[in-house]
């Protein structure tokens, strides 16, 4: 009589399910290491000698942020320019820039923003996507909040906003208010627009781009 | 000795397994409450605005989700862990005071997020009122209530199952428990950082839900097999193993495929594409393992020329089969259409993960979890063959059309929002409510809410029936 | 043969990433090929169990 088969045998399968899931979990780990060191944070000192990180420093606020096709990477990534005032100033520090940054993603948890909008893709889908707000060209010059909010600068639009959502109705489906404070809104402000420095792959493709298409403008 | 714990009488890990489940009844009702309310706000977005806005009423839906499943998660290794082991559960008296700690906690961090909702940018916001970070949202402080509950929960699996018979099955739950408790490690710190607040956030949502809480589906699947239909443990617990090498072998770097465009290197492109796309291999295999031990058992009484079914528990082998199909089809297909960067680019934030979200955690979580409530009303009620009644078909039949229906909703409202918000008009404020307010999209949610009423009915007619189908007089005792 | 380096930063997991399918084909292939050394070893022991 032939021999049990291998493949009938549950210590076989045992052990292979205790090699594969030992193994992928070790790659993983050796993977986590590897993510890691690449989506730490930069310091100032990138942003001045021009050394791109995935995630860039907080002082990342001093500077102009835009969303280009990049040739080599083959999707958009977003560009650090110029220097550009922040709520009017382009000189804050890193303690200054890390206080904010800090102040905005405590808020942004503290007041549930991902229960409505998404951050980075991840979230509810009841409210825009929040990862290039900052970009976005309704808080531009020629978009329609600076004008509703009655400011000259986007950070200040935005931040107006945040503060009195309710008093700026841009669609039946009201953000409410949350009880931001002016100094809450600032960080807020701050944490949109180092999140908008985040070298996403290219997600979201063609952000602001197209303008109308739809409506055919 | 071995019939006492069958039936469930006199034992005391399957009289907390009953507590467990009772208490996970009642968050399914809420999660589907909170549902509805989140579900009528995208109808009329007026609705308790200012008083209970959609983010509070979504997060009690998702949290209640999470910890309902939980719950019975827990119960259903409470029910099983004395006929696997052939002891009764060792530290039970500490499992009981768990339960209470566990359950008062929960009614605490609802009780805040209902009538606190949102507080100052600061720690104690984190600590005490919310953590602000979807799905797990608890504070900080249920965080640590939650790991001791965990520790002592695995504490218990890993001294009954040491100290009694160590089956396939409950050697696969003692691994797999305790990386579903340690994961939850991950996810409860703070950093400035949010992509690496993501990625470790990911370790806690994907490695629970397409890893860990997959094998526990398994594992209960196969005990139910044994349980319902008398399949060969032999035969039942090699599929076991297969399924356990390749869920955690697709699974584990599967995780890749959230790491998309959070910031991650472009390398967890190919990594999470292939393995996340042979994710739904081991949920195929669940399927065909299921029917397949059906048919033969089945086929092996007839050759012996009974036609009586093999099946002694008709409500829960229903849910059960619903799971072998409902894994496949949510969690699998659903999963499957937006995995590839390719695809996910367009689709990743839209409707589209919402209907694989609500297809996905029905069909592979609530159908076995329910299963199991009825295999344990079977066996606390003593009934031998347990059958249908009117309310347990009405129950089965509501929930599985209503989850359908808001799946299929939630997909077509997904293309309209792919298309218009981001192909066409790529991904801005105006081209998302663009997108929110095209005739499909609304119509769509119109359809959801509709259906989401069709589960709740659904839902009322199953709590009736696990309620009171324990002394229906149409079972065979 | 090997493909210009396009993420921000050079690292052997991205080094694999050469085009099509060879990160992941690599990374696959490790993870099942030691199967077959299990296998062996199981089978051999199922013969001296005979």
């Amino acid at each position: 009589m032939a021999n049990k088969s291998v493949w009938s045998d549950n210590r076989f399968w045992r052990r292979s399910a205790a090699w594969v899931t030992g193994f992928a979990s070790i790659l993983l780990i050796w993977l986590t290491f590897d993510t890691s060191a690449q989506i730490a944070m930069g310091n100032d000192q990138d942003l001045q000698n021009k050394v791109t990180k995935r995630v860039p420093g907080p002082t990342v606020i001093n500077y102009k942020i835009t969303y280009e096709m990049s040739a080599k990477r083959g999707h958009e990534v977003p560009v650090i320019g110029e220097k550009e005032k922040f709520f009017g100033r382009d000189d804050y520090s890193e303690e200054e820039a890390g206080a904010l940054l800090h102040l905005g993603k405590l808020g942004s948890q503290a007041k549930n923003c991902m229960d409505c909008h998404t951050l980075l893709g991840n979230g509810a889908y009841y409210a825009p996507d929040l990862t290039k707000a900052w970009i976005d060209p309704a808080w531009g010059p020629n978009g329609a909040m600076q004008a509703l909010t009655g400011k000259n600068t986007k950070e200040e639009a935005m931040a107006e906003f945040l503060m009195h959502p309710d008093q700026y109705p841009t669609h039946a489906r009201m953000m409410p208010d949350l009880g931001i404070t002016a100094k809450e809104a600032k960080g807020l402000v701050a944490f949109l627009k180092h999140m908008s420095s985040i070298d996403t792959n290219g997600f979201p493709r063609n952000f602001g781009k197209i303008e109308g298409a739809v409506h055919g403008k | 000795m071995a019939s006492k714990y069958l039936t469930g009488v006199g034992s005391e890990s399957k009289q907390l397994a009953t507590w467990y489940f009772t208490f996970a009844a009642i968050l399914f009702g809420a999660q589907l409450l909170f549902g509805l309310i989140a579900a009528i706000q995208y109808v009329m977005p007026g609705f308790l605005y200012g008083i209970l806005d959609f983010s509070i009423a979504r997060i009690i839906h998702i949290n209640a989700l999470v910890v309902w499943m939980v719950f019975a998660m827990f119960g259903s290794v409470y029910w099983l862990l004395p006929d696997e082991t052939g002891i009764e559960t060792v530290g039970i008296k500490i499992g009981k005071l768990l339960f209470w700690i566990f359950a008062a906690a929960i009614v605490v961090v609802v009780l805040v997020y209902l009538l606190i909702q949102v507080g100052p940018a600061d720690e104690t916001t984190i600590w005490f009122i919310t953590e602000g970070r979807e799905y797990i949202e608890a504070p900080r402080w249920a965080d640590w209530g939650i790991v001791v509950v965990a520790l002592g929960f695995v504490a218990n699996l890993f001294l009954t199952g040491i100290k009694g018979k160590q089956t396939g099955i409950v050697t696969v739950l003692m691994a797999d428990m305790i990386a579903f408790a340690g994961l939850y490690l991950a996810g409860m710190f703070f950093t400035d950082n949010i992509s690496v607040d993501q990625y470790w956030w990911w370790w806690v949502i994907h490695l629970w839900v397409e890893a860990t809480w997959e094998v526990f589906v398994g594992a209960i699947a196969a005990y139910g097999l044994i349980k319902m239909i008398g399949a060969h443990r032999q035969v039942v617990e090699m599929w076991l193993w297969i399924e356990v090498a390749m869920l955690f072998g697709s699974g584990i770097l599967g995780l890749g495929h959230h790491y998309f465009w959070i910031g991650t290197p472009e390398y967890w492109w190919e990594i999470g594409a292939l393995f996340s796309a042979l994710e739904p291999l081991p949920l195929v295999a669940m399927f065909i393992h299921v029917l397949y031990d059906w048919g033969k058992t089945q086929g092996a009484q007839e050759e012996k020329g009974s036609t009586v079914s093999v099946v002694n528990n008709k409500p829960a082998f229903t849910w059960f089969v619903l799971n072998a199909f409902g894994n496949f089809l949510g969690a699998g297909i659903w999963g499957f259409f937006h995995t590839l960067p390719q695809v996910n680019l367009y689709t990743h934030g839209t409707q589209f993960t919402s209907a694989h979200g609500h297809l996905a955690f029905f069909g592979a979580y609530a159908t076995i979890l329910i299963g199991m409530m009825y295999i344990a009303v079977q066996g606390t009620n003593g009934i031998k063959i347990m059958k249908h009644t009117k309310a347990s078909l009405w129950g089965v039949s509501m929930i599985v059309s209503g989850v359908v229906g808001m799946t299929v909703a939630l997909t077509i409202a997904g293309y309209v929002q792919v298309l218009v918000s981001r192909a066409q008009m790529g991904a801005t404020w105006a081209g998302y409510f663009d997108g929110q307010s095209g005739m499909w999209f609304s119509q769509a949610m119109d359809w959801r809410l509709v259906m989401g009423v069709v589960t709740f009915l659904g839902f009322i007619f199953l709590a009736k029936d696990l309620l009171t189908t324990g002394k229906n007089p149409v079972h065979e005792r | 043969m090997f493909e210009p380096f396009t993420d921000v930063v050079p690292s052997f997991f991205g080094w694999l990433n050469q085009g099509p399918l060879t990160l992941t084909i690599f990374l696959h292939t490790v993870i099942i090929l030691p199967m077959i050394w299990i296998y062996f070893q199981e089978k051999k022991r199922l013969e001296n169990e005979n």
